[in-house]
């Protein structure tokens, strides 16, 4: 065997400089301080269910289409298809979070890890609806698509689950998860930035622990 | 004197309110000449101010145009600002440093030689492009040469720089078109209703004819904006217009000259539209009625009041209404002479307009001659009803108010104010008040209905069309003359007329000439305007801009884990549907010639990979595939073509099953989407109660084919749990082991490029990792990277046919020469009854190995096989000089009789010569046993 050095894991999104490596994946470690980021959330591992979607499965769930819910472990539950969970967790988790997901004898339930398989961004402020309105014809008002919503639809003409997840107290930060196939992760960066840059968008570089 | 003054000769004293800032004096050029105006300008204003009179020259005639209406539609006051042509004169802002040109005219605005066309005007009236330019015809490309010389609008070039265009999608409740008075009222109680409103205005401010009224009128105007600001729920957007309305309410509005782009489209999806266009002023229809100098009388309001401007100097004014009667006094206001003022509700009237780059006279219904250099018309109104056309409503017309009245609207659109009806300002505002709240009720699905009071038609003379024949459409130089001749040729609908004469077609789109081209065509006919009715308005309202529909560019890329590699290392890109690929990174042949001796490495990841989970996928690939798939053992890889239900070949790949219970299905590139349709299509409508889950995993992995005689040297060096000898993993076998320190990556032994070569799928985000690290542990065995081109090179080496490019949309699998792989002793798969069918017909033209005669030729893709002289008998599908063998090599397509190993066949080349092929024994032209691969 070659003296082979250790993998790094990268997103598809290019990284500013500066980077460094945090859990394995090489980051931006730029911060922002606006009001208005976008994060490479891509880091965060990601595990894909598909089971009945009105089956056991889905009761252990307990997250209907449409929706997302944190579980006991912090794990953000995305109904994000019929029949289909998404589960977002820590970096490095994905066989943990894989090997929590409820698999009742007599159910067809597969469960895979999809953390290479996608890009994952987080667009955050009050500004983002106005971010988001520029490239989705989807109504990102309150009344529409609260805190907790999970859609699918196109985005910049991409195929992209969009989840609110507000944070900080209360969830009174608005914010967004942005989840697509991986080659194109580049592509909806660099649309959201573009889309971004009259509201003084920032790249900030990925911290998170956990979702 | 001041300099302005001296340069502005037209400017008034301040009025109460203008808006312009007198303290910010701008620059500009107009034809080259220097000139000022003031921040709050038009330019159209900004020139009169200065004492231009002539704009333009028209479409046709080349006669002298002034100012009309002195708005966005005024048709005299197109121009070319700097780099930007048909802007709007009467509307666009003054901006310090423009340059500004009169546009369609040469050698000057002053002296245009094609004003000579006025003097053929006889012989080329309406319809005389229909006459002349039909015969010969093959003199039709002389006649577009020439005529498109003569054709109106400014200059644009490919070298400018490009603006941004930006998008924006809105979910109002109510979206409010037009904020005059009513439309800011109905805004204002829709609001208050608890609705997020959208409120649309053309103009550059909020208003609508409140800001040229008197006192009453602006303090009424300070009062709604001040609340319009005082209002959270609403969102006003000025310079902006509703240019169309869609099923569901679904408006395209344009934004224009925002602070970071120069035009947006907003998509919006309002639950209730309220229209509150306003009504816009017509022009009457005499002798000289666009002669520089005759103005509609909210023309002069606008420059009086808004820009300060004197419109003349001695008026005579034509009313028939109390905006007529207001213009007089406006004019005596300023000190300008207000010769006569001729009442049509008196039956007085005006006859025809003189003079040539300006009005010298008007001659009066009464014989009366009065010199004037200012002619004011207040004809009456057009409800500009568009946007309720496309909600569907068909406006009737009431004689007695001269004007179109809406009829039947959706339940999400409502009318009001003067589109609505007519009042005082007071009742159009309680018409809106109850409108608007009446809106939000309906967007909001509750509450009880509010009722809106019944505005009045009113009463207006019928004054459309003069004594004399006058201009009917400014913009197309369309005149009554021209309408009456066309309905004496027998065209006598409004439809027909407006195609034959163009009438109503130009840039402003009829909001100016509808009314008087129906009045026109009604009297020529005998009909009532009623039964004449109305041309159809369809979208948009308003000009749109190519930009604005485009928009900003989104068009999806993909890119490999190892793109950013490629690019550093000089790959030559190829474009391939979203991906973007490495074509090569220097010589094709060199690489090619690399593998064969060496090693090389191709990044694939565009390759599609489906996973399939679950116990009945056995099932599935034998549903899909022709092949048979019930015995393929875990480790073990097998090739599989597709076929849609008419056996058309959809697609081929390579299948192995990495469990008990899983497989990973690869397809082409092209076919990766199309396949996942497919089978989730077949899974979901056909085969619902099979347990199996199709998770698309074509980017969750970095795919890379090692290939080469050293490629099994190179991968012991950097593989950990997978023995690579060849009786452990043979051909076509699949196994899973670490790689360059990266678990969970696959390796398939295949040979799309006929040599040794692994195919390895490694999880994407350590794609690059391994790539580098292959390159980096083998560069002493050569390794070298190769394209897409050094591949397809190599796979037509071996005869390995690509689907789309040596398949078409009718190559069903026979032909595709593939009879080996089609099992059609098997129950059922999707296409098997179309392919027994083809089989037993045996008349279909065959893929096959074609070798030309003289090997230094290579015929180029799509040369097409000939017999006789020129009878189509198949066709090169691919070709290339293959490095390998020093000759050219191909495969194509060929009818039945001529399928036989050995036939000769005849190729035309696109030169017209014609080369001799042989049809080879098999597809493969380099180791057709397969030795290499298998090594």
């Amino acid at each position: 065997m070659a003296d082979i050095a250790a993998p790094v894991a990268r997103s598809p999104i290019a990284p500013p400089e500066p980077t460094a490596v945090l859990d394995g994946w090489l980051v931006t470690t730029q911060r922002a301080v606006g009001a208005l980021r976008i994060c490479d959330a891509t880091p965060l591992s990601k595990v894909l269910v598909r089971a009945a979607e009105d089956g056991a499965v889905a009761s252990a769930l307990g997250v209907e289409l449409g929706r997302s819910e944190r579980d006991e472990h912090g794990t953000l539950v995305v109904g994000s298809g019929p029949g289909e969970w998404l589960l977002l967790a820590a970096p490095g988790s994905a066989a943990e979070a894989a090997a929590r997901a409820p698999r009742p004898g007599g159910e067809f339930v597969t469960v895979t890890d999809f953390t290479h398989s996608r890009a994952l961004v987080r667009l955050t402020g009050a500004e983002s609806p106005v971010v988001l309105a520029k490239l989705c014809a989807i109504d990102f008002a309150d009344a529409v698509t609260p805190n907790s919503s999970a859609l699918r639809t196109s985005v910049a003409k991409l195929v992209t689950d969009v989840i609110r997840d507000d944070l900080g107290e209360e969830r009174a930060s608005r914010s967004y998860l942005l989840h697509c196939e991986r080659s194109s992760g580049q592509y909806l960066f660099d649309a959201l930035v573009d889309a971004g840059v009259h509201h003084d968008i920032e790249i900030d570089g990925f911290t998170a622990s956990t979702v | 004197m001041s300099l302005t003054a001296v340069a502005a000769p037209m400017r008034l004293d301040a009025q109460p309110g203008e808006v312009i800032e007198r303290g910010r004096p701008l620059s500009f050029r107009w034809n080259g000449a220097p000139r000022v105006g003031f921040a709050g300008d038009t330019i159209a204003s900004a020139l009169a101010a200065s004492g231009v009179r002539v704009f333009s020259r028209s479409f046709k005639y080349h006669r002298p145009r002034g100012l009309l209406s002195a708005s966005y539609h005024d048709p005299g006051c197109m121009l070319q600002v700097d780099d930007e042509p048909n802007v709007r004169g009467a509307h666009r802002r003054l901006r310090d440093g423009m340059d500004v040109a009169s546009q369609n005219t040469w050698p000057s605005l002053r002296f245009d030689v094609r004003a000579a066309n006025q003097l053929v005007g006889r012989f080329i009236g309406a319809g005389f492009y229909y006459k002349t330019f039909m015969k010969p015809q093959v003199l039709l490309p002389a006649y577009q040469s020439v005529l498109k010389r003569f054709s109106a609008g400014g200059r644009t070039s490919p070298d400018d720089p490009r603006d941004y265009y930006d998008k924006r999608y809105a979910h109002p409740d109510v979206v409010v078109a037009g904020a005059g008075p009513a439309g800011i009222t109905a805004a204002l109680a829709a609001a208050e209703s608890g609705a997020q409103v959208l409120l649309v205005e053309e103009e550059h401010d909020l208003g609508g004819h409140l800001r040229w009224g008197g006192t009453e009128d602006l303090a009424r105007l300070h009062q709604l904006r001040d609340l319009i600001a005082a209002q959270p729920a609403i969102e006003v957007m000025t310079n902006s217009v509703v240019v169309g309305r869609y099923d569901g309410n679904w408006l395209a509005i344009v934004q224009r000259e925002l602070p970071h782009a120069c035009e947006r489209l907003v998509k919006a999806r309002a639950k209730v539209l309220v229209v509150a266009a306003g009504l816009i002023e017509r022009p009457y229809v005499f002798q000289g009625n666009d002669v520089p100098g005759v103005m509609l009388s909210t023309a002069v309001r606008r420059l009086i009041n808004l820009h300060a401007v004197r419109p003349g100097h001695r008026a005579v004014v034509l009313s028939a209404n109390p905006e007529g009667d207001a213009a007089a006094e406006d004019l005596a206001r300023i000190g300008v002479e207000v010769r006569r003022v001729l009442d049509v509700r008196r039956g007085e009237d005006l006859v025809a307009a003189r003079g040539g780059g300006g009005v010298r006279s008007v001659q009066c219904h009464d014989g009366a001659r009065i010199d004037c250099d200012l002619v004011v018309t207040a004809a009456g109104w057009t409800a500009p009803t568009s946007l309720l056309n496309m909600a569907g409503d068909k406006p009737v017309y009431v004689a007695e108010a001269a004007r179109f009245l809406p009829s039947r609207l959706p339940d999400d659109v409502l009318p009001t104010g003067g589109i609505a009806g007519t009042g005082d300002t007071d009742a159009l505002i309680a018409h809106a008040r109850a409108t608007g709240a009446e809106a939000a009720r309906r967007a909001a699905g509750r509450g009880e209905a509010v009722r809106i009071p019944a505005l009045p038609a009113g009463r207006h003379p019928e004054h459309f069309i003069g004594r004399t024949h006058g201009m009917v459409d400014f913009s197309e130089d369309v005149s009554s003359k021209d309408l009456l001749s066309a309905a004496r040729e027998g065209y006598d609908s409004v439809e027909l007329v407006k195609r034959y004469t163009t009438v109503t077609m130009g840039p402003v789109q009829g909001k100016l000439e509808t009314v008087n081209a129906v009045a026109v065509l009604s009297r020529a006919t005998g009909r009532t305007i009623g039964e004449t009715g109305t041309t159809v308005w369809r979208p948009p309202y308003a000009p749109v801009t190519l930009g604005a529909l485009a928009g900003r560019i989104l068009e999806p890329v993909r890119y490999s884990p190892m793109q950013r590699w490629h690019e550093a290392h000089g790959a030559t890109p190829l474009v391939a549907g979203a991906w973007i690929r490495p074509d090569r990174y220097g010589d094709p042949a060199q690489e090619v010639r690399n593998v064969r001796e060496r090693v090389g490495i191709i990044d694939v990841t565009p390759l599609g990979k489906l996973d399939l989970r679950g116990p009945d996928v056995p099932r599935l690939l034998n549903l899909l595939y022709v092949n048979k798939w019930s015995k393929l053992d875990v480790g073990r890889v097998r090739y599989g073509v597709m076929c849609a239900e008419d056996g058309v070949v959809l697609d081929d790949g390579v299948t192995g099953r990495l469990g008990e219970d899983r497989y990973l299905m690869s397809t082409t590139s092209s076919g990766a989407a199309t396949v996942w349709e497919w089978v989730e299509g077949w899974l979901q409508t056909e085969r619902p109660d099979w347990q199996v889950h199709v998770i698309p995993m074509t980017t969750g992995y970095a795919s890379m084919n090692v290939a080469g005689p050293r490629s099994r040297e190179l991968l012991q060096r950097v593989t950990e749990g997978v023995d690579l000898d060849p009786e452990a993993f043979p051909y076509m076998h699949v196994r899973e082991g670490r790689v360059a320190g990266v678990d969970d990556c696959f390796m398939w032994r295949i040979g799309f490029t006929g040599e040794l070569s692994y195919e390895i799928h490694a999880p994407a985000m350590y794609g690059l990792h391994v790539w580098e690290t292959l390159l980096d542990v083998g560069d002493d065995l050569g390794i070298k990277p190769f394209g897409v081109e050094a591949q397809r090179i190599m796979r037509l080496e071996k005869g390995h046919a690509i689907v789309g490019q040596d398949t078409d949309g009718l190559t069903q699998a026979f032909g595709a020469g593939i009879d080996w792989a089609i099992k059609l002793d098997k129950d059922d798969f999707a296409g098997k009854p179309e392919l027994v069918w083809q089989r037993d017909r045996d008349d279909y033209f065959v893929l096959v190995g074609l070798q030309p005669e003289d090997g230094s030729v290579v015929p180029p893709e799509a040369s097409q096989i000939v017999e006789g002289r020129n009878v189509i008998v198949g066709r090169v599908t691919s070709s290339r000089m293959s490095p390998t063998l020093g000759r050219s090599i191909c495969l194509g397509f060929v009818a039945p009789h001529l399928r036989a190993a050995g036939t000769r066949v005849t190729v035309q080349l696109p030169d017209g010569r014609r080369i001799t092929a042989r049809v080879t024994e098999q597809h493969a032209h380099v180791d057709p046993e397969g030795v290499r691969m298998r090594g």
